[in-house]
């Protein structure tokens, strides 16, 4: 069957690498609807994963797409919109990409509001490598680097990305995809970094050493724990323990966006030079 | 096309006779090369080359960029690179250290850009301050893979700005990256540099030439049609072997098809990548084989020798990768002893080695203690060497 | 004995000149290393210019090198010094020995206590007349660059006066300018230690 949504994908690249029950297809599905609301230009989009099952999903797209290096995809991407800031540049990442060895790009790229949308699939754990433990792993969780339980504490992105400096951001889950879909759609429209946080769900990996058994209960379970952002400002932090507060988290308008401040710099030291020579 | 003075003039200095810093002389060759897009991360002894891009690049409109950390400004420079930009970054070891897994991704995704390397003593922090020749394996050698690589060395300020763009040319005729290593002499030093200095590269090698229509060089033919974010429609770009699409593939013909094909690129086109000068030729029963500023300590060497009667010839390689064996093994042929001194172990005596000990008798002469090897070191080498000889 | 400056004033013809600034550090040495450079890159002549960096830079002496030829200068360090300037005790000590014995050496003679070498010799209280002159001793660079003119012809005036006033602030051009010619209106004859 095809779908209006095939001239946005590679179709003679299909079937996908992932497994049956994986998030990933249904956050790739959700930026896919979104780009189409947002009548993403194929030539003009650029979009760029690191390595992680998430960030295959460059592959099946059909846009200007780049199979970046462990960790390094929104350095590859501050790259791509510096040079052609014309273009509307998209990160693909998952947590062990994102946040663990491209953790350092993460908060930069956020400090410097650069205008690129990172949506980082959240499985929390390694799937590609086989099941290791990630930084996004829960305390407890089992994975094979965490035989006994993970004993490390994990991050909260949301919080850690509106710190660094990002001007939006969100978390989805790939349970709720309409809404997934919208928060990608709005941090596109964004000036400035968006980075949206989607919880997905790993059964091969995390599965089957972890409760919940199953993909449809992992799924019910991102929804169970779900509390929208509106709801959680009226919780308090005892309520909120293991809950996934969703929705817009942050936005920020009226900050600068790093290419436009350095295109006015440049603009100003081109007047400054002419005028002097 | 203007050349050099374009910037220069514009800082309102009698080019005739300017006093110029090495590391300022690369940013200026890549400048005047059409580099638009530098990222990187301060070290010493580079940072000048950094500095000198953060004032210049955005007087004529381009991206300067300082990273987190030099694996950022590499990735930063490839995502330039496949845009279509030519993208530079400069370095010193630890962080070329941290740049080698991008080096291997650029060679693969045939993207072209520059990195210079300019070295100090190491391993680890070693000594920031003071001149070495230790990462010449490591630009031959530090990314992971079967790789093919090239390598370029500046001995002087001169060639700090024509090496540079030397380098621009080949990483976007071979679209592959290619790395200039110099070391912290001749990055830190100045010298009188005269505009007619700055043109016609007059060489052993044949002539370099950089002032007339320079443009954007033809790709040699062994290069895949590149895949350019925002002009090949919408590309693919991956690290992965892949083939003339640009997606991946774990076909083994293809593979070793792809791979083969990343080599001969560069082997096949020696004759243009490999420049050197020989001084003294076939005057002498020794040459002494140099780079960077041991060769300079060799030019030095040879008229003092000459001075105290002993002819000897001198080989200076401004191309160490690929390996210049044709000249290697000319001059081997005729010699009785390849001398090699390098501020390293022996690290390119030992390649010299492989090519040339079937004709002749390699010596390597490695100084490691943070100083030049002086003029009168190397001389009292050739002394000995041909003393020995004969009292055989 | 020979005439005063009979070696001294003959270094400004030598087709090679490797010359050696040493001092403490915040006594402007490099820049004094630097203006020495560009003074005789506008005489068109071949230049080469080395200095200490880093750690070296901010310890208790920095240097300046300085070599000047008429050819293509191959070895980039100094192998020996023609002339050797020193402004402070610790750099002339650890300097001195580099020295030519047929070289040039003048110092400041209110820091450095009077060596033994067999080289020509000037001592002059540099910083002092500097502070006399301009009212500030930060200006005993140029001021020594004056005098190093006044006795070697090492750079020629003209060069020397654009060199500083190209690289030295342009508040305190006109201090420095003063600092110059205080320098180069030395007479080499009444400083040199016989």
């Amino acid at each position: 069957m095809t779908s209006a949504l095939d001239r946005f994908l590679h179709t003679d690249r299909l079937p996908h690498i992932w497994c049956a029950g994986c998030g990933a297809g249904m956050v790739t599905g959700a930026f896919l609807r979104a780009a189409a609301k947002l009548d993403l230009h194929k030539d003009t989009t650029a979009i760029i994963g690191g390595i992680g099952c998430s960030s295959r999903a460059a592959g099946y797209l059909d846009f200007g797409t780049v199979h970046a290096i462990h960790g390094r995809a929104l350095a590859f991407a501050t790259g791509i919109k510096m040079a052609r800031p014309d273009f509307t540049v998209i990160v693909f990442t998952g947590d062990g990409d994102g946040a663990a060895i491209g953790g350092n790009h993460l908060i930069h790229a956020c400090r410097r509001n650069i205008d690129i949308t990172c949506i980082l699939f959240n499985n929390s754990i390694y799937g590609m490598t086989g099941g290791q433990a990630s930084p996004m792993s829960q305390e407890d969780d089992v994975s094979v680097t965490a035989p006994y339980g993970q004993a490390e504490r994990s991050f909260d992105l949301c919080r850690l990305t509106e710190a660094a400096g990002a001007t939006y951001v969100a978390r989805g889950t790939a349970y709720a995809g309409r809404e997934l879909e919208r928060l990608i759609r709005d941090g596109v429209r964004h000036k400035g970094f968006s980075f949206i946080e989607a919880v997905s769900q790993c059964p091969t990996e995390y599965g089957k050493r972890n409760p919940p058994k199953g993909a449809i209960a992992m799924l019910e379970d991102q929804r169970d724990r779900s509390v929208s952002a509106k709801e959680a400002a009226g919780m308090t932090p005892e309520e909120l323990e293991g809950k996934l507060i969703t929705g817009l988290i942050y936005k920020d308008e009226s900050a600068p966006e790093f290419q436009e401040s350095y295109q006015r710099m440049v603009e100003r030291v081109q007047q400054d030079f002419d005028g002097t020579s | 096309m203007e050349l050099w003075y374009t910037h220069l003039l514009r800082e309102k200095l009698d080019q005739d006779s300017l006093l110029v810093q090495g590391n300022r002389a690369s940013a200026l060759g890549a400048l005047d090369a059409g580099v638009r897009f530098f990222a990187g991360y301060p070290i010493t002894p580079s940072s000048e080359i950094m500095e000198t891009m953060a004032r210049e690049l955005p007087k004529v409109g381009g991206v300067f960029l300082q990273m987190e950390d030099e694996i950022a400004s590499i990735c930063a420079c490839i995502g330039g690179s496949l845009t279509g930009e030519i993208s530079m970054t400069a370095t010193s070891g630890p962080g070329f250290s941290l740049m080698q897994e991008a080096i291997g991704y650029a060679i693969m995704a045939e993207a072209p850009l520059v990195i210079v390397n300019v070295m100090r003593v190491g391993p680890s922090t070693g000594r920031p301050t003071a001149p070495s020749q230790g990462d010449v394996m490591q630009a031959r050698w530090g990314t992971h893979g079967d790789h093919p690589a090239i390598v370029l060395a500046a001995s002087n300020v001169v060639d700090m700005y024509r090496l540079t763009m030397a380098a621009v040319r080949f990483a976007q005729r071979f679209r592959t990256p290619v790395t200039l290593l110099a070391d912290e002499v001749v990055g830190h030093m100045r010298e009188s540099f005269s505009a007619e200095k700055a043109g016609r590269y007059r060489l052993s090698s044949g002539d370099f030439d950089f002032t007339e229509n320079y443009s954007r060089p033809d790709l040699v033919r062994e290069v895949h049609p590149p895949h350019q974010l925002g002009a090949f429609r919408h590309p693919h770009v991956t690290g992965l072997v892949h083939d003339e699409t640009g997606f991946p593939t774990n076909d083994p013909q293809k593979s070793a098809e792809f791979l083969r094909e990343l080599h001969d690129k560069v082997a096949h086109h020696r004759d243009e990548l490999c420049l050197y000068d020989v001084k003294n030729e076939g005057r002498g029963r020794v040459c002494i084989v140099a780079y960077g500023s041991c060769a300079r300590s060799a030019r030095a060497a040879m008229d003092l020798a000459q001075h105290e009667g002993i002819p000897v010839e001198v080989l200076h390689l401004y191309t160490l990768f690929p390996l210049p064996v044709e000249i290697l093994q000319r001059v081997a042929r005729r010699v009785e002893f390849m001398l090699i001194p390098e501020l390293n172990l022996g690290q390119y005596a030992r390649e010299v080695r492989k090519m040339a000990e079937q004709w002749t008798t390699v010596i390597s002469m490695g100084k490691i203690d943070g100083t030049l090897i002086t003029p009168r070191e190397l001389v009292d080498r050739v002394s000995d060497l041909v003393g020995k000889y004969e009292n055989v | 004995m020979a005439q005063a400056s009979a070696t001294a004033g003959r270094l400004g013809s030598r087709r090679f000149v490797e010359t050696r600034l040493g001092g403490s550090g915040g006594q402007g040495v490099i820049l004094m290393g630097v203006i020495l450079a560009v003074a005789a890159a506008r005489d068109h002549r071949h230049v080469v210019q080395t200095q200490s960096y880093g750690p070296e830079a901010r310890g208790g002496y920095s240097r300046a090198d300085v070599i000047i030829a008429n050819e293509q200068i191959d070895y980039p360090q100094l192998q020996g010094a023609d002339l050797l300037v020193t402004l402070s005790d610790q750099a002339a000590k650890h300097y001195i020995g580099g020295l030519r014995r047929t070289g040039v050496f003048l110092y400041d003679s209110d820091e450095v206590s009077p060596p033994t070498v067999l080289a020509e010799t000037y001592a002059v209280p540099l910083i002092r007349l500097a502070q006399e002159i301009t009212g500030r001793s930060q200006s005993a660079n140029i001021l020594t660059l004056g005098a190093i003119v006044a006795l070697t012809e090492l750079v020629t005036r003209p060069s020397l006066e654009r060199a500083v006033a190209e690289m030295v602030p342009k508040a305190s051009l006109d201090l420095n300018l003063r600092a110059m010619e205080a320098g180069l209106a030395l007479k080499p004859e009444e400083w040199r230690v016989v």
